[in-house]
């Protein structure tokens, strides 16, 4: 795509607009000084003409100047940039992208939920409340508390208030712990640096024994080093744990904990809606050429069950594993799923059973290698 | 080449584009609407400012008098004067409409301009954004649809204005009243006849319609002669059928006729409506937000976001998703495509499947950092076997 050809394209539309307004602006303004010109003639006293004359001369003046006629050509060359324009953007863009929009029920109600949801987790309160009341979206309630609460954790955390942050991982230990999280200790580590900037020596040993030390069975190493910090109470900076003070902890502490924090309570990390959003637009440009080959085919389109070709997306929106057969080139499945030969290739069960001629004690060739494999020793895999 | 099951055309048709810059620029061509639908508005104001001065300048020309005594001809030619100086005034009020019409179909063409590898992810949260101001103009949720675009700062990138334009006539259909969107027909005549749309016809039609409602029979005949006959040789059948209603009145039993007096009737003409005004400006007729929820769901359809371990991650394990997801097609792969279910990457020559005596399938890191953790042994994070590292084997997917 040139954008800058697209950008020649819309000065040039200026430009003659530019023109053609002031072309505009000039008839008028010739049409004001021959109308004041007569009027003032037919006003001055000496020596009197005939006012019709006046008029008839005025008259015979503009039409000389057919001041519609003067702005006949620039109009013409604007109309010919605009309509250029149109054309350049309809040649460089995809000028109709509903084109593989399948026309069916797409329940706005729904879709209103998930807008909700997504305004709520993406700290926009006060404007998912707004729409909340203007579409009469319900059922989000949950999704609400859920995301205030973390967004008041996150903002203390980022006024260095650590208090909200570590009554919430007090309250969550056992989950956090079933999940292996040491957030809650990285959370105490952090309250405990901030003490021995700023507090006493006897205090930070305290904090160390009270929250810390009942971690002290999986993370022993972490705990010595954290004591051998109060040696430098209050001079931390010049102590060989400096990295401890970096305000890089903080950022990435409130990163995970917002992760850990979605976990719990049954979300994902990313909005859902910007992630199907986003393939959308990867799988887009693919699903647009498909229906340009499908073109008169609406029909057809409008009730396959799958995809004829395939749409390529990132890695972040590989969600699950798919095992294409490289023999049959189906997808596995329940009823189909993938099989490991003895040399080691996988193919899918229905073309084990199909070079095998369905008879389960006679070796047959893998057709990627030279082994001879016998379908008692496949085994089946989970991806 | 393979064979491909379903052997039509379809398949070779599209290679999906490679590297990241290609796919920008295929999401960039994506954007149509962003610069046609300012363009569309400016073009407007271009030309109703020429036919203000086409109309005007006429007018004034042959207002001149030909002949008339002395004090009239001054009377005269000073209205001329005061008339082509509101003229001046009201020009000076559209170039100013044009300007600001200009800028804003510059500052999208920058904004298009400004996305590149460094900022793509901000980028994509305005599309986002701008994605869903879209959905809630087309809602005719303005309120909300104002507060985003300004929270973000994204006014213009959005076309709330022109939506604006839109809602005084979908207020008044709302109310039962034409009079607005026959206006808006009027205004842009033209351009309607040229997408050779019939929404003025079906206007007139739902007016009859009230008029036989009231049982104004005559009046209704009279309004028909006026406003329905021209349309008649283009829908004749449509025309035959609301004029039978004269004979069926508005209570009748009669299906065919009987939906005719339904009020959903002027639901559907708001639908109309909204679908000729984003014919008109350049608009997809869908809202954006939906052409990019369906293509998204479709790629991201497979049969295992329907099992009970499908990861949170994905969309489609959530109810809502799966609502939308269901009348549409599931995606395809062509080659496999395997996660490792622990670390979550790419199963591939770099990183390749080892298999565990059970048959369940991992990444090399994965195990090789299990492996090393504790003392060469492997526990399956979905059956608890444990075994050694040394048991388990290479599978080959091609």
């Amino acid at each position: 795509m040139e954008l800058n050809s697209i950008k020649d394209a819309f000065d040039r539309v200026t430009k003659k607009q530019k023109v053609s307004s002031s072309k505009s602006q000039e008839a008028i303004e010739q049409i004001s000084q021959e109308i004041d010109l007569a009027l003032s003639r037919i006003q001055s006293a000496t020596p009197q003409p005939d006012h019709n004359v006046i008029l008839s001369e005025l008259k015979a003046k503009l039409k000389e100047m057919a001041p519609l006629g003067q702005l006949e050509g620039p109009q013409k060359e604007l109309n010919l940039a605009l309509s250029k324009y149109t054309k350049l953007l309809e040649k460089q863009f995809n000028p109709d992208i509903s084109k593989s929009y399948r026309n069916v029920d797409f329940d706005f109600h729904t879709v209103n939920q998930i807008i909700a949801s997504h305004l709520y987790r993406e700290n926009m309160f006060d404007i998912g409340d707004c729409f909340v009341n203007e579409a009469r979206v319900d059922a989000v309630v949950d999704k609400k508390t859920h995301f205030l609460e973390m967004y008041r954790i996150l903002e203390s955390m980022k006024s260095r208030d650590l208090g909200p942050a570590l009554k919430w991982a007090a309250v969550n230990h056992d989950k956090l712990q079933q999940n292996g999280s040491d957030i809650e200790l990285k959370l105490h580590r952090l309250q405990f640096v901030e003490i021995l900037q700023h507090g006493s020596r006897d205090e930070a040993l305290k904090y160390i024994r009270t929250y810390i030390a009942p971690f002290a069975n999986q993370h022993f190493p972490e705990i010595q080093k954290l004591m051998a910090c109060i040696l430098w109470a209050g001079k931390l900076e010049s102590s060989p744990y400096t990295d401890l003070l970096s305000p890089a902890h903080w950022v990435k502490l409130a990163h995970e904990l917002a992760q850990q924090f979605c976990n719990l309570v049954g979300e994902s990390i990313q909005s859902p809606l910007s992630v199907t959003v986003a393939a959308g637009d990867q799988g887009l440009p693919t699903l647009l050429k498909l229906m340009n080959v499908m073109a008169g085919k609406k029909q057809e389109w409008q009730c396959m069950k799958q995809l004829p070709v395939p749409v390529d997306l990132d890695q972040d929106f590989q969600f699950h594993s798919i095992f294409v057969c490289p023999v049959s080139r189906e997808q596995a499945s329940e009823d189909n799923p993938p099989m490991l030969m003895s040399c080691g290739h996988v193919l899918c069960k229905q073309s084990i059973t199909k070079l095998s001629k369905n008879n389960s004690t006679r070796p047959f060739k893998c057709p990627y290698c030279p082994t001879e494999v016998q379908v008692g020793q496949c085994r089946k895999l989970c991806f | 080449m393979d064979p491909l099951p379903n052997g039509n055309n379809v398949a070779a048709a599209a290679a999906p584009p490679s590297s990241s810059s290609s796919k920008l620029t295929e999401s960039l061509k994506l954007e149509h609407q962003l610069l046609r639908v300012p363009f569309e508005h400016y073009k407007k104001t271009i030309r109703a400012n020429h036919r203000l001065v086409e109309k005007e300048v006429s007018a004034v020309i042959s207002a001149l008098p030909h002949s008339a005594d002395h004090d009239d001809a001054i009377h005269h030619l000073n209205s001329l004067v005061s008339r082509l100086q509101g003229l001046k005034r009201k020009l000076e009020d559209g170039s100013r409409a044009e300007r600001l019409q200009a800028q804003r179909c510059r500052a999208r063409l920058d904004h298009l301009e400004s996305a590149d590898g460094d900022n793509i992810s901000e980028w994509n949260n305005t599309r986002l954004k701008r994605i869903l101001v879209d959905y809630m103009l087309r809602m005719s949720y303005y309120d909300t649809a104002t507060k985003l675009a300004e929270s973000s700062n994204i006014q213009d990138l959005v076309d709330i204005d022109i939506f604006y334009e839109a809602k005084k006539v979908i207020d008044a259909l709302h109310n039962k009243e034409v009079a607005p969107a026959l206006a808006w027909c009027a205004d842009n005549k033209s351009r309607l006849k040229k997408f050779k749309s019939k929404f003025e016809f079906q206007l007139r039609l739902q007016e009859f319609i009230e008029l036989v409602r009231n049982e104004n029979n005559v009046q209704a005949v009279i309004y028909a002669r006026k406003y329905l006959a021209p349309w008649a040789a283009t829908y004749m059948k449509e025309f035959q059928k609301v004029f039978a209603t004269l004979a069926f009145t508005s209570n009748t039993g009669c299906e065919i006729y009987k939906v005719l007096f339904e009020p959903k009737q002027w639901d559907y003409l708001m639908d109309q409506f909204k679908q000729e005004f984003c014919r008109l400006y350049g608009m997809t007729l869908e809202p954006l937000l939906n052409i990019y929820l369906q293509a998204g769901l479709s790629a991201l359809k497979t049969p295992f976001c329907y099992e009970d371990d499908c990861t949170k991650e994905d969309p489609l394990s959530q109810e809502s998703f799966r609502k939308l997801a269901m009348p549409l097609p599931f995606s395809k792969q062509h080659h496999s495509k395997l996660v490792c279910y622990i670390t979550k990457e790419l199963m591939d020559t770099e990183n390749p499947p080892l298999v565990l005596p059970n048959g369940y399938v991992y990444s090399t890191k994965a195990l090789e950092e299990m492996a090393t953790n504790n003392n060469g042994k492997i526990t399956c994070p979905r059956t608890g076997l444990v075994c050694n590292y040394t048991e388990v084997t290479k599978a080959f997917i091609s």
